[in-house]
């Protein structure tokens, strides 16, 4: 990753946090239209939670070796 | 009504499988891609209504009931075997081109069924068809895994022929119509059939067991058909079930899960089908227009990019030799229009805006939002993010970019593929930026408008933060080399104990009968040779030659005489 693909990244998310104060401050269909910049908080919860979960269920029982059903 | 029945789609398909024989060999791949191309044609132009009946029995078929919904799965079943024909345009293996084509000819038959009995013959008839594409594949994996595969489509076409046996025998109509959520013994028993080409875990194992081994070509139609063409029915069947929102959800999230985890790039690609499915089983559990139409747009959607998925991941399986990311790395600059397709399919499927993902997936959450279904929506956000992990960045990373660890003998792609893989990554675009195209067609009126701030807004910011969330935490990720546990486990662990009661057993025990059954005819015959030496030992050992084979003189004078008397009484009667 070289830094101009990180500003890009950053310009784009601080561009939809600016229409998010502006354009939806009182959009308010669900719940957690009130928490600010809910989405990049459930996006990169989510993320950190999907690896570490499935990281673990892999370990725990659904990973196997290549021949397991040969043996 | 021979003549009549060329007006059906499925026919001119299945027609087609039989003529491909007949047809010289340079020829036939054109001809492949020209009778899907009549049925598209055919589909375009039909009238609404139901068109074409056949007596059976004491029954009326309806062999073509043609409506909004069915018109649409049709025409993206018969496009995409336009371009699944394109792509294996290459290929000289009539098996392989015959089964396409009737399977193609078996959905297109169960979109345009009017009745249960139509619909239950080309639903097994693509279940038969498809298998060939996993043979064709000759390896012994493949032969397995194919026959695993045709297993458990029997056993679902069973369940959902029982369902419709009993639908019929409690006064149920023949005619397909949509059915009341009542957990009657039919109603179950028919939506576990069409569960199972669904998908729904646990009845899923077969999608993600047998199309990674599948052929390169024939997975591009697998992805596309048998899942989707029991969506179509389900949408038909059970809108409006609420169990099937939460299982839509337990779908998405149970196929990322493995996704996630998988090591081969198609059983990636093949657990993000069971992920998506989940997406438009949800929204069939809702019900409401907007819903049904979500699901519609998303099952159109979704077998463009899938099968634009597919056809890349078979293109670097034919170009490197293998589909394991433990294996892969480093070669973006070798394919750089290979990797671009891919991710043109891998950002549809991510839901980015401008792509057609995003123009289907928001509408199914339009539809979760107007029914207050707030959980559902944020599971879901969670299967997109998990979907952007392992299709849009886990495999292109371990694929294209990360350090190589085997030095690739690249084998060219043929043309005709890169053109099927752009025509799939033009229509992804092309709906994404003008989605009224799409939205025209779907069964019921829409004024839907995804192009709105706040979608935007949602997937940016997840998309962002996701791919951030990915940079950091990739080396979490499992690309070692293992296989993922699954309910086939149920049948395929058992198997060996099953085959020691079930066949090793009887065969010893029938062995065992065998010899010993010989054994003792062998002595028989032995002691027959003189039966003598046995009753009567003191005779035979007596020091007595005892001819047994042989008469003595006045023995042979007594029959000679008995002969002669025989003669001569049958002259006396006769004469």
């Amino acid at each position: 990753m070289k830094n101009w693909h990180w500003t890009v990244l950053g310009i784009l998310l601080i561009a939809s946090l600016i229409l998010e104060f502006t354009y939806l401050a009182d959009y308010a269909s669900h719940w957690w239209n009130h928490v600010p910049a809910f989405y990049a908080l459930w996006g990169g919860l989510g993320c950190a939670t999907l690896i570490f979960v499935t990281k673990g269920l892999g370990k725990f029982f659904i990973l196997s070796d290549e021949d397991y059903y040969d043996r | 009504m021979i003549v009549e029945l060329l007006s059906v789609p499925a026919i001119i398909l299945i027609l087609g499988a039989l003529i491909l024989p007949l047809i010289p060999e340079r020829l036939r791949s054109t001809a492949f891609v020209t009778f899907p191309v009549i049925a598209l044609a055919m589909i375009w132009t039909m009238p609404e209504g139901n068109l074409l009946q056949a007596p059976f029995a004491s029954y009326e078929l309806e062999l073509l009931a043609v409506d909004g919904l069915s018109r649409i799965f049709g025409i993206i079943f018969a496009l995409i075997t336009v371009i699944g024909g394109i792509y294996a345009f290459h290929i000289k293996d009539l098996g392989q081109q015959s089964s396409a084509l009737a399977y193609a000819g078996g959905a297109l038959g169960v979109t345009f069924a009017g009745d249960f009995f139509t619909l239950f013959i080309f639903w097994e008839i693509m279940a038969a068809a498809s298998s060939y594409l996993i043979w064709a594949r000759e390896t012994e994996e493949s032969a397995k895994a194919g026959m695993r595969y045709l297993l458990v489509h029997i056993f679902g076409g069973g369940l959902l022929f029982t369902g419709i046996l009993l639908h019929l025998a409690n006064g149920g109509s023949l005619y397909i119509d949509s059915i009341e959520p009542a957990y009657t013994a039919a109603n179950i028993f028919m939506l576990l059939g069409v569960a199972l080409n669904t998908a729904v875990p646990p009845l899923h194992a077969w999608l993600a067991d047998a199309y990674p081994k599948a052929t390169i070509t024939g997975a591009v139609f697998m992805c596309a058909l048998t899942t989707k063409s029991a969506v179509y029915v389900m949408i038909r069947l059970f809108p409006g079930w609420d169990i099937l929102i939460w299982v839509g959800v337990v779908m998405a999230i149970y196929g990322t899960i493995y996704a996630l985890l998988a090591n081969d790039i198609r059983e990636i690609l093949a657990y993000s089908i069971i992920s998506q499915i989940g997406y438009m089983v949800t929204a069939i559990g809702i019900g409401s227009e907007l819903a049904l139409n979500g699901a519609t747009a998303h099952a159109f959607n979704h077998i463009i990019y899938k099968s634009l998925l597919f056809m890349v991941a078979g293109a670097v399986i034919h170009a490197a030799g293998t589909s394991k990311l433990s294996e892969l790395g480093g070669l973006a600059k070798k394919m750089p229009l290979i990797l671009g397709l891919y991710m043109v399919g891998a950002l549809s499927i991510s839901g980015m805006p401008l792509l057609n993902g995003f123009v289907s997936k928001t509408m199914i959450s339009g539809a979760l939002g107007d029914a207050h279904l707030e959980w559902p929506i944020l599971l879901l956000l969670i299967a997109t993010i998990g979907t952007f992990l392992h299709t849009g960045l886990k495999l292109p990373y371990f694929t294209w970019f990360n350090e190589k660890k085997k030095d690739f003998e690249l084998s060219d792609i043929p043309t005709n593929m890169k053109v099927a893989m752009g025509i799939g990554a033009a229509f992804c675009i092309l709906l994404g930026v003008a989605p009224q195209l799409l939205y025209s067609q779907l069964p019921f009126p829409t004024d839907f408008q995804p192009f709105s701030v706040y979608n935007f807004v949602e997937m940016t910011q997840i998309l962002v933060l996701a791919f951030a969330g990915f940079w950091f935490l990739k080396n979490h990720m499992n690309v070692s080399n293992t296989i993922s546990l699954d309910t086939d486990w149920f049948y395929r662990r058992p198997a060996a104990i099953v085959r020691t009661i079930f066949v090793d057993f009887p065969n010893n025990l029938f062995g065992l009968a065998e010899t010993v059954t010989l054994s003792l005819a062998n002595k028989l015959s032995a002691i027959s040779k003189n039966p003598a030496r046995v009753l009567i030992p003191s005779f035979a050992m007596s020091g007595r030659e005892v001819k047994s084979d042989g008469f003595t003189a006045s023995m042979s004078a007594a029959l000679s005489f008995i002969l002669f008397a025989f003669i001569v009484a049958a002259l006396v009667v006769l004469l």
